[in-house]
């Protein structure tokens, strides 16, 4: 692998307002049910009362913060480990792409990513996922998601000069643990991420079909 | 559940059976070639191996209908290199191939009885190699509430549970009312009646060890252990009982030596072995619906 290509998120600066997953959503065409990029809100903390008045309720260590997650193209892809056919694969330059020709529509590689990566497509009877717009890539232009980001805080680029650039971290709640699957993902925690596996909050944001 | 998750329990369930059974039928060739000459031995045992074929079948037909895009379905195999489902598909085929030979040469009395037999054991060992492939295709480590060893342990005792008791059920359609009188053939469902209390046993070991298990693997684990004790509680109770019960009487009955009940004898193998069926097909509803995957 000489190359590794992978996604920035400054979960800090992200506003939650969806402007990638929509983008995504249009120039993929994705039918109702199906998102290749997903924006989730984490919260958590409680209520407690208040030392003056304890009848009152206050806000105690409430917090919310919202990641945008599609595809990790991950250096170690579970997905592709799994699929029977060999239908995933891993370009020289880390993109994990699905055949369609070959894939059987087992829904296996579903089970095993830790990001719900892959959708089945019902219509078309084949795994689908984002395939880090290699199209627009390849003609020079950047991934929709990362050109809609209203607050620039989504980025893409090659995974070493980003990790070298913002860090190494990419172990954040609502997301899996980085070790399952070494996803191509830089990311800066937002002031209350939580490390995945040890948090206290949950997913709120509905699912959008 | 959906069709495609029938589909999963069908293919699990039913190819289980048949290699249990297959390796049944061998064990039981071995005791009784101990104990009768050979033309005993088939006389009782080459009926109840028809039913490996036909279980197999089923099982087989049914993992197609979990499967999206038929056209593509020979690409199931390519990926032996790290796919346990690649791994699984080719060996659920290869039993199925092995067990049409076997079958066959038994059938027709084709080579000598050691060539035979030694094809029997082939077959009846690609069979277990297939229920622990079964094991490992759920062992995904993004899904915690499978990755552990209770999977492929489930899978051998329902494989040597229902194995054992569809061997007893065809012994019990395909023989005379005399020759169910011989005491080899009591034997031999005694003996499988002894092997279905013990797997039992080893099944009501294995499920608290597991549940505890699941209560210190992190959130994830526990989320599906409180779907186990909570919404799910019910049909994990009613399963152990079923079982119990399907076990229970089949024992019960059998372990006595009953002179000219054969009738009898014949309802209660019956009965246990729907009791078994159903309860392990609940177990796994349950395996397939309290499984949730770590991440998004």
């Amino acid at each position: 692998m000489t190359k590794q290509l992978g996604f920035y998120f400054d979960a800090s600066g992200c506003t939650g307002c969806k402007a990638c997953a929509i983008a995504c959503k249009d120039r993929s065409d994705l039918p109702v049910g199906i998102n290749f990029r997903k924006v989730y809100q984490y919260e958590g903390g409680s209520w407690g009362p208040d030392p003056r008045n304890p009848d009152l309720m206050i806000p105690n260590n409430l917090f919310v913060y919202s990641l945008s997650a599609a595809c990790m193209h991950c250096e170690k892809p579970i997905c592709m480990e799994v699929c029977p056919a060999s239908a995933i694969s891993k370009r020289d330059d880390g993109v994990v792409l699905i055949d369609k020709d070959v894939c059987i529509g087992c829904r296996y590689c579903e089970w095993a990513c830790p990001y719900a990566a892959p959708q089945f497509n019902e219509e078309k009877g084949y795994m689908t996922k984002c395939d880090f717009c290699q199209d627009l890539q390849a003609k020079g232009e950047n991934p929709v998601c990362v050109d809609a980001c209203v607050m620039r805080v989504l980025q893409y680029g090659d995974l070493d000069e980003l990790r070298a650039a913002h860090g190494t971290a990419a172990s954040i709640e609502p997301l899996p643990d980085a070790s399952l699957t070494s996803p191509a993902l830089v990311i800066t925690p937002h002031k209350h991420a939580q490390v995945s596996g040890k948090g206290t909050g949950h997913i709120i944001s509905v699912e959008e079909s | 559940m959906n069709i495609r998750e029938w589909a999963l329990i069908t293919f699990t369930i039913l190819g289980q059976m048949a290699s249990g059974a297959m390796l049944v039928l061998m064990v039981v060739r071995a005791y009784l070639a101990m104990k009768a000459k050979t033309e005993e031995v088939d006389k009782m045992l080459d009926g109840p191996l028809f039913i490996v074929i036909p279980i197999m079948g089923l099982a087989l037909l049914a993992s197609l209908l979990h499967l999206n895009n038929l056209s593509n379905v020979v690409n199931a195999v390519p990926n032996l290199g790290s796919s346990w489902l690649s791994r699984e598909v080719v060996l659920a085929v290869t039993f199925v191939v092995l067990a049409v030979i076997y079958t066959f040469l038994q059938w027709r009395k084709i080579g000598g009885n050691t060539l035979r037999t030694v094809i029997g054991w082939i077959t009846a060992l690609v069979g277990v190699i297939q229920i622990y492939a079964m094991g490992m295709v759920y062992m995904i480590r993004t899904q915690p509430a499978w990755n552990t060893l209770a999977t492929p342990i489930n899978f051998f005792v329902t494989a040597l549970l229902l194995g054992g008791l569809a061997v007893a059920v065809a012994m019990m359609i395909m023989h005379s009312e005399a020759e169910k009188q011989l005491p080899l053939f009591r034997q031999v469902l005694q003996g499988i009646a002894l092997g279905a209390v013990i797997l039992l046993g080893i099944e009501f070991l294995i499920l608290p060890i597991y549940m505890a298990y699941l209560a210190t693997q992190g959130p994830v684990a526990l989320e599906s252990l409180m779907l186990m004790v909570g919404p799910y509680f019910g049909t994990l109770v009613l399963r152990l009982i079923v079982i119990f019960i399907g076990v229970g009487i089949l024992v019960t009955y059998l372990s006595r030596n009953l002179p000219g009940r054969e009738k009898a004898m014949a309802t209660l193998t019956y009965s246990a072995f729907v009791l078994v069926f159903v309860g392990e097909v609940m177990g796994r509803i349950l395996f397939y619906v309290t499984h949730i995957r770590v991440g998004l």
